[in-house]
């Protein structure tokens, strides 16, 4: 009968020890994860705040450098025309003449191939030359 | 003073002991299950900041946009003074 009676007040003791025990613990860590959600939505407020700005910023980044680069050609073309306008003119030949080979006259081979070396000629054939 | 039971409320109580018992060891087990999967909550809680964090000093240097934008306009209007003088050079040139 005793033992009955110490076993249900054990039991009952049991029972409201450990749901406190697990109240305590489940407590502390949904109180931390409150404290870290907090800061979560402080964090989410930061970044919105920072990401406002970028859509307008790069839009007008985006329009003022499409009125620059559109305008740069228009700047080439006038610095070209005054370039052309300001550079110097060679004169011109009124009368010109034949139209010759840059080269030059070509200098024949023929000599050398058969060991003739004309008088007063100095190339390295005449070296190679006998006699 | 005792009380006088029979056997038939001896047994239930005998059942009662070992039923809440029983129960003592359910609950501190479906506890035991909701206090890790809280944890768990806790941890992944702990990295969602973290990668917030990372995300503010990631967006941080927006505040640069406005400025950088203001810089371009200022190109656009030297390039705009530049057009002038060149045009106005260019037509002395070809005049």
């Amino acid at each position: 009968m005793n033992t009955m009676v110490v076993l249900s007040v054990v039991d009952i003791a049991l029972l409201i020890a450990g749901l406190a025990f697990y109240l305590f613990v489940v407590g502390s860590q949904l109180k931390r994860i409150a404290t870290n959600l907090e800061e979560c939505a402080g964090l989410v407020r930061t970044i919105k705040g920072n990401a406002e700005v970028i859509e307008p910023g790069l839009e007008h980044i985006n329009r003022t450098g499409g009125v620059i680069a559109g305008a740069l050609p228009l700047l080439y073309g006038m610095a070209e025309g005054i370039v052309a306008g300001v550079a110097p003119r060679p004169d011109q030949p009124v009368v010109r003449g034949p139209a010759r080979p840059a080269s030059g006259r070509r200098r024949s081979r023929l000599h050398d191939s058969v060991g003739y070396v004309p008088a007063g000629s100095s190339t390295s054939a005449s070296t190679e030359a006998p006699g | 003073m005792g009380l006088a039971l029979t056997d038939t409320q001896t047994n239930l109580w005998w059942g009662a002991i070992w039923g809440g018992l029983a129960i003592v060891v359910a609950v501190a087990l479906l506890l035991t299950i909701l206090v890790i999967l809280v944890n768990r909550i806790d941890k992944r809680v702990v990295k969602v900041r973290d990668t917030l964090r990372a995300a503010v000093a990631n967006t941080n240097d927006t505040a640069l946009i406005e400025p950088t934008a203001e810089r371009v306009d200022a190109v656009l209007a030297e390039g705009l003074k530049h057009h002038l003088f060149l045009g106005r050079v260019l037509d002395k040139v070809r005049s």
